[in-house]
C-alpha cells in the first residue's frame, strides 16, 4: 500500500473510532442531558419531591387561573400523556400563553410543581400574524412531543 | 518547487475572487438585512423579535461550516499533504470563531424577549458554546505549533477530532429535550412561511461570500508572510 | 417588552463584528503583500 493510502486508512479508522465512542457517550447521556422533565416523568416519580428540577410541556388550554392575590398563577402543563399542576408567583414572559410551550424551574411539592422561574418555549414554525391566528385556532401541539 | 506551484496557481484565482466575493457578499448581506428589518411581516407569536432570525441563522451555519472546512483541510493535510491545507485551516479559524460568537450573542439577545432568559444550559446552547471554545483552542494550538516551526499536524488532528461536535450541535434538539426549538429548515421543506423566509437565502448567501472573502484574504496574507520569511532565511544564511 | 432594542442590538453587533473581521483581514493582507512586494524589488 502506498503511504498516502496508508495515512488515509489510518485517519478514517481513527475518525470512525472517535465518532463511535462519542455517539455511545451521547446515547448514554441522553437522560442526564435532557433539559427538563415532562409531566409523564413527574407522574412516574422520576422528579424527586423537593429537588430542584425543570418541567416542560404545553400550557393546557383554558387552565391558566390568576389567583386573587394578583401575582400568583396556576395552570397545568401537559405532554399529551399526563398533566402536572403548576403554581408560580411572578411575571411570565410575553410568549407564555395557553396552547404554547413552557419550561418551569422549581420543585415538586405534594404533586404540584412550585415554579421559581417560567420560560417560554416556542416551536420551529414562523409565519405572519394572519396565518398564525388560523393555526393557533387549530391549535398546534407538536413542540413538546420530543 | 511542487510546494510553490500550487500556491502560485491558487493566488491567480484568489486575487480576483476575494474582491468579487467581498462585493457580492456586501450587496447581498446588506440587502437581505434591510429586507429582514423593513419588508417582512412580524411573526404571529414573537412579533418583531423574529427579525433576528436573518442574522442568527447565517451565523450558526457559518460557525458550523467553518469547522467542517477546518476538518476537510485537516484531512487533506494529514492524508495528501496538500501544501495549502494548513494555510487554509488556519485562515478559516478566526472567521469561524467570529461567526460562532455572533451566533451565541444574537441567540442570547433573541432569547431574552422570547424565552425570558439570556442563557440556559440546554443541549443546543451548550454544544454551540463548545464549538466556540474549540475554535479558540484550534487558534491557540495552531500559533503555538507554528512558533515552534512545526507542520501543524497536531493542530490538524485537533481540527479533525473537533468535528465530532458538529453532529452533536445539529442533532442536539432531536436527541435531548431542549429549550431551543427544533430544526426549521430541512431537506424536505421549511416550517418558516414564505412571507418571512425570503430574505434568509440572501443573508445566508451574502454572509457566506463575506466569510469566503475573509478566508481568502487571510490565506493571501499567510502566503505573503511565508514568502517574506523564506526570503529572509535565504538572506541571513547565504 | 419592546422588541426593537433587542433587534437593533443584534443587528448592530453582527454588522460591527463582521465589518471588523473583514477590515482586519483586508489590512493584514495588504500589509503582508506590500512587504513581500517590497522585498522582491530589493
Amino acid at each position: 500500500m502506498k503511504p498516502k493510502n496508508q495515512r488515509l486508512v489510518l485517519v478514517a479508522a481513527a475518525a470512525a473510532a472517535v465518532l463511535a465512542a462519542v455517539l455511545l457517550a451521547m446515547w448514554g447521556l441522553r437522560d442526564q442531558a435532557s433539559y427538563f422533565y415532562t409531566p409523564a416523568d413527574v407522574a412516574a416519580g422520576k422528579a424527586e419531591e423537593g429537588r430542584a428540577v425543570r418541567l416542560g410541556g404545553m400550557v393546557e388550554s383554558g387552565s391558566v387561573r390568576r389567583q386573587p392575590d394578583g401575582v400568583t398563577i396556576r395552570f397545568s402543563v401537559t405532554d399529551g400523556q399526563a398533566r402536572t399542576p403548576v403554581t408560580y408567583r411572578g411575571i411570565v414572559p410575553d410568549l407564555f400563553r395557553e396552547g404554547s410551550g413552557a419550561v418551569a424551574e422549581g420543585r415538586v411539592v405534594k404533586g404540584t410543581f412550585v415554579a421559581d422561574t417560567i420560560l417560554a418555549k416556542h416551536d420551529e414554525r414562523y409565519m405572519p400574524p394572519e396565518l398564525g391566528n388560523l393555526a393557533a385556532e387549530r391549535k398546534a401541539g407538536k413542540t413538546l412531543q420530543r | 518547487m511542487h510546494a510553490l506551484a500550487n500556491p502560485a496557481r491558487f493566488l491567480r484565482i484568489a486575487r480576483p475572487a476575494s474582491s468579487w466575493l467581498l462585493a457580492i457578499g456586501l450587496a447581498l448581506a446588506l440587502g437581505g438585512m434591510a429586507a429582514g428589518l423593513l419588508l417582512t411581516p412580524p411573526d404571529y407569536l414573537q412579533g418583531e423579535t423574529v427579525r433576528i432570525l436573518y442574522i442568527h441563522v447565517p451565523s450558526a451555519w457559518l460557525g458550523m461550516a467553518g469547522w467542517a472546512g477546518i476538518a476537510a483541510a485537516s484531512v487533506s493535510q494529514l492524508v495528501w499533504r496538500h501544501p495549502l491545507a494548513a494555510v487554509a485551516g488556519r485562515a478559516i479559524a478566526p472567521a469561524g470563531a467570529t461567526f460562532a460568537a455572533l451566533c451565541l450573542v444574537t441567540g442570547s439577545i433573541w432569547g431574552r424577549p422570547t424565552w425570558g432568559t439570556w442563557w440556559e444550559w440546554d443541549g443546543r446552547l451548550t454544544s454551540m458554546l463548545m464549538l466556540f471554545f474549540l475554535y479558540l483552542g484550534y487558534i491557540a494550538l495552531g500559533s503555538a505549533e507554528r512558533e515552534r516551526g512545526g507542520e501543524g499536524r497536531v493542530t490538524a488532528i485537533f481540527g479533525l477530532v473537533g468535528a465530532i461536535n458538529l453532529p452533536i450541535i445539529h442533532y442536539s434538539v432531536l436527541w435531548w429535550r431542549t429549550l431551543h426549538q427544533g430544526q426549521s429548515i430541512g431537506v424536505t421543506g421549511s416550517s418558516i412561511d414564505n412571507a418571512l423566509l425570503w430574505p434568509l437565502p440572501l443573508t445566508m448567501f451574502g454572509f457566506t461570500c463575506l466569510f469566503a472573502a475573509a478566508v481568502l484574504m487571510r490565506m493571501r496574507a499567510a502566503l505573503a508572510e511565508a514568502k517574506i520569511e523564506a526570503r529572509q532565511r535565504r538572506m541571513t544564511q547565504p | 417588552m419592546n422588541p426593537w432594542p433587542f433587534v437593533i442590538a443584534a443587528y448592530a453587533v453582527t454588522v460591527g463584528t463582521t465589518g471588523a473581521l473583514l477590515m482586519w483581514a483586508l489590512a493584514t493582507m495588504r500589509r503582508a503583500e506590500a512587504a513581500a512586494e517590497a522585498l522582491k524589488r530589493r
